[in-house]
């Protein structure tokens, strides 16, 4: 089957500096998956790369088998969606008009909606629960509320993959769970491919079907998320101290922060024994 | 072919609507006659028709309102700009907005034969309109006292007031020869500086009617020069150094004795130590009219008091 | 089922068609209007073609008043639209058609036009046109590559290139000792009573096709208002789109301005004015500002000729006394 995604050593440079050095990772189709890695990794270059935003070097970039170069903005538009980190807020549309402009990629040059339009709109917006709010105007939102319209703006492009930049950084944590599931959710159902960028290393142990772990551009490990969550890997990424365990939710990797003082008063012993 | 008696109706209607015809157009024809019109050129070489008989004129301009009324057509001025102050008459008369923003609704609606206009004075852009909308503008160009005096003939010949035009002018011409022969009999040439601008402080430079009455009159133009309009500093006017100074009525008396004041705190300067400094009516200094002639006279007199104190 | 015709569509004709009643009722008034008197009936009927009027009033109507309410009418949509588009195109609110340096541009070109003796019409206008192309040439010389998309740079350069232009100026007018200033001074202040239809035609060559242009952009004006990188990824191309809105809408503002002087205001409060009714999408706010900007220019006009008893004063008097005013209610307005 065609991979959604297929990116074979990916150069990318701002000038100088490199930020992606041979990058090479497919995703399936219906897959979810999460790239992880401290700040500077070249995280969010990549999914810029991805949605085109920003250009690469070299290496070459398959989206649903076609080269990337091959892709118009529109058509590339029908087939991704982005959810971006940071969202203008000060946007004077209300939430509907918002999730109506994603039909763009698909309409006439004046983007007169059509019944379809505006029926998947109220889909999009059910399906993220924030159909209360389709008369609010954009500015009038919480974070968590404004997130979640970008969603539903992003499921209304109808695209095959949608891409998220760290969706989860600025919410709190009823929120964080939520918005998760909401992926979960459109990967079972609508089948669509799920590309998130996140800085929640335990968010990713438990929903991503397979990791990324970037430092300085480079990959360090790439598989399922027992391969990647590994103490080695991530000290080797992260250069802190961290404890890997099972999680007691489920048989996923529970990652915990370790502060100087558990270091210089000796780390508990049950912990000492399992991290080996 | 038609019977005889339909023959002769159909003649018949033909004649009478011949006969129709002929009376109609003879009845236009009679009432077109008009004295012909004729073909002129104003003083900037442009060819244009005006009527044979001028019954409507408007004047673009508060110096040709001034000429019209010396030569006795006032009868035909029906419009005039907003500064047109004298003859006191002349206020009584129609605005058209004034000299440099006139009003094209206001001279259409008046229905001009003609307007009388002054080069580099009236806004080209709307003496072209008026053009384009079939009203003939004649530009006149005084740029000194002998093109003053030849506007005036020209304007006399245009509106019929050849004679008196004449008249005006020898009699213009006899007070200047006048003031000539009066000053050349003076060894002295005063040092004149006129002041037309407060602030900032602005003379008259060589090419302006200024300068000529200064000159005609006998004194040295301090503000002689290519500029129009030079600004000077005050230091720059005591180094100058003037032995009298005129100043322009600016808006009413009270600011004279202002500026004359403010003079009077520069002793050094030979006209403040000598007590010249004189005000006089901006009205007969700048305008191209007969009444330059009045200034000039003024002129004469405030840079020789003494020639004319000696007259009896 | 026969689709329903898409609710957009509907608002778009509804708003329109009122507007376009309300300029066509100005516009009238603006042709009926005149320092010789009001004369209503007279107009309709010599306009209809129902009856002429006498000449004079022929001439006054035909001649003289219509084509000065076009050139109006002109400056006005242009005015709007190209606030409009300069406010999404560098997403700020204080966005307003000279922003790029075009009207500071225009007087130096004009003001040299008019020291070197050149001609209202052409002269003087070609020449304020080529100095608004000069600066805006200048300001995209300096910002250009990547620098010009990023948010603020656009801005701040042009009001840099403006600020540095009207000092210039202030030097021409300072060393000017003639008549010409007076000259000057009128172009600067901004004057639609030299309207001639030559002149219309010509700018409406310009303003026209500009305006069809940027309202099959709306929708695209929409999406720029998302942030550049999410636009991008709905499909705009964000360098070619706002290299071509600019160009079209500093043109189109150019040959207004080269047109009648800078008549100010317009292009900052109608905008904003329309967003508060119509609310923010373009597709909307397009024609509205094309409508909406044309009936007020018309009607500032029609003051600054009846209000005073003498003379007339410059449309952008009326339009800076209005449009300050209202502006300031808005803002009050938004805010609560």
């Amino acid at each position: 089957m065609k991979s959604s995604v297929k990116a074979t050593s990916i150069h990318a440079a701002y000038g100088p500096r490199l930020v992606l050095q041979d990058v090479s990772f497919s995703i399936a189709r219906g897959e979810f998956f999460i790239v992880i890695g401290p700040n500077g990794s070249g995280k969010t270059t990549l999914l810029k790369i991805l949605s085109a935003i920003t250009p690469f070097q070299s290496g070459s970039l398959e989206i649903v088998g076609t080269s990337m170069e091959k892709y118009s903005r529109k058509s590339l538009a029908r087939i991704m969606a982005l959810v971006p980190q940071s969202v203008p807020e000060d946007l004077p549309f209300t939430v509907r008009e918002l999730i109506l402009m994603a039909r763009s990629p698909r309409m006439g040059l004046l983007g007169l909606e059509g019944d379809r339009d505006i029926q998947l709109a109220e889909e999009a917006m059910a399906f993220t629960g924030v159909e209360p709010l389709a008369d609010r105007k954009m500015d009038q939102l919480s974070g968590g509320e404004r997130q979640r319209a970008f969603i539903a703006r992003a499921i209304c492009q109808e695209p095959q993959i949608i891409l998220l930049d760290e969706p989860t950084a600025a919410l709190d944590l009823a929120h964080q769970v939520r918005i998760m599931d909401l992926m979960e959710k459109l990967r079972m159902e609508k089948g669509l491919t799920i590309v998130m960028v996140s800085h929640d290393i335990n968010l990713a142990a438990m929903y991503g079907n397979r990791l990324m772990l970037l430092k300085k551009g480079q990959i360090v490990r790439i598989g399922l998320p027992g391969e990647v969550l590994t103490f080695k890997t991530l000290e080797e990424a992260y250069e802190c101290p961290l404890l890997v365990d099972e999680s007691p939710l489920g048989n996923f990797q529970r990652v915990t922060l370790v502060p100087q003082k558990f270091i210089d008063g000796g780390v508990p012993s049950k912990a000492r024994k399992e991290s080996g | 072919m038609l019977p005889r008696t339909l023959q002769l109706t159909a003649v018949a209607k033909r004649s009478a609507l011949l006969g129709i015809f002929f009376f109609f157009s003879s009845l236009f024809a009679l009432h077109g006659q008009q004295p012909a019109a004729r073909t002129v050129t104003d003083e900037l070489g442009r060819q244009m028709t005006v009527p044979g008989e001028l019954k409507r004129v408007v004047s673009l301009a508060p110096s040709i309102t001034e000429i019209i009324f010396a030569l006795g057509k006032e009868n035909l001025l029906k419009g005039v700009t907003r500064f047109s102050d004298f003859p006191p008459a002349a206020k009584k008369l129609p605005q058209v907005g004034s000299y440099v923003h006139l009003d094209l609704e206001k001279i259409v609606a008046l229905k001009p034969d003609l307007c009388i206009g002054i080069k580099d004075g009236n806004p080209i852009a709307v003496v072209r309109k008026l053009e384009h909308l079939g009203i003939p503008v004649y530009a006149v160009d005084p740029r000194d006292l002998n093109a003053i005096l030849e506007t005036i003939v020209q304007v006399g010949a245009l509106l019929g007031a050849e004679q008196k035009a004449h008249a005006i002018v020898s009699h213009m011409r006899a007070r200047v020869g006048r003031v000539k022969s009066l000053v050349a009999t003076s060894p002295r040439k005063p040092r004149v500086f006129f002041q037309i601008g407060v602030s900032p402080i602005v003379s008259a430079g060589t090419q302006t009617y200024i300068h000529e009455l200064i000159v005609m009159a006998g004194g040295r133009n301090l503000a002689e020069g290519p500029i129009p309009y030079p600004r000077y500093s005050r230091e720059q006017v005591l180094g100058l150094s003037p032995d009298v100074m005129i100043i322009t009525s600016m808006a009413r008396g009270a600011s004279f004795e202002r500026v004359k004041k403010q003079w009077s705190k520069w002793p050094s300067i030979p006209a403040v130590r000598n007590n010249r400094i004189l005000l006089m009516d901006s009205n007969v200094c700048d305008r191209p009219t007969p009444r330059l002639i009045d200034g000039l006279e003024r002129v004469a007199e405030a840079i020789h008091p003494d020639l004319y104190r000696k007259k009896p | 089922m026969k689709p329903r015709k898409p609710h957009i569509l509907r608002r778009i004709c509804i708003i329109s068609t009122l507007l376009l009643m309300v300029l066509g009722i100005i516009m009238l008034l603006g042709i009926s209007v005149g320092s010789t008197g009001t004369n209503i009936k007279e107009t309709l009927f010599s306009l209809m073609g129902v009856e002429k009027a006498d000449t004079m009033l022929e001439t006054i109507i035909w001649r003289i008043r219509l084509p000065r309410v076009f050139l109006a009418t002109l400056v006005g949509a242009a005015l709007s639209l190209g606030g409009l588009v300069f406010q999404a195109l560098l997403r700020n609110p204080l966005a307003e058609p000279y922003i790029l340096g075009i009207s500071s541009g225009s007087g130096i070109g004009a003001i040299l036009g008019i020291l070197g003796g050149l001609s209202p019409f052409p002269g003087v206008s070609l020449a304020a046109f080529a100095g608004s192309m000069a600066t805006l040439s200048l300001l995209l010389f300096m910002t250009s590559g990547k620098t010009m998309l990023k948010k603020n740079v656009l801005l701040l350069s042009g009001v840099m290139v403006n600020a540095f232009c009207a000092a210039f100026i202030m030097f021409l007018i300072s060393i000017t000792q003639d008549d010409r200033l007076h000259n000057i001074i009128f172009w600067l202040m901004g004057d639609l009573s030299m309207a001639d239809l030559p002149q219309v035609w010509l700018l409406a060559a310009v303003v026209i096709p500009s305006a069809v242009l940027i309202f099959c952009l709306s929708n695209t004006m929409n999406l720029f208002l998302m942030g550049r990188e999410l636009a991008q990824t709905m499909g705009v191309n964000i360098k070619f789109i706002t290299a071509t809105l600019l160009v079209a809408t500093s043109i189109m503002v150019s040959a207004t301005v080269a047109a009648c002087g800078p008549i100010g205001f317009v292009g900052l409060v109608i905008p904003h004015l329309l967003r508060l009714i119509v609310g923010p999408d373009h597709r909307v706010l397009v024609p509205a500002c094309l409508l909406g900007g044309s009936a007020y220019v018309v009607l500032c006009d029609i003051l600054a000729r009846t209000l005073p008893e003498q003379g007339e004063m410059p449309a952008g008097v009326i339009t800076a006394m209005i449009g300050a005013p209202l502006f300031i209610i808005l803002l009050k307005k938004s805010g609560s």
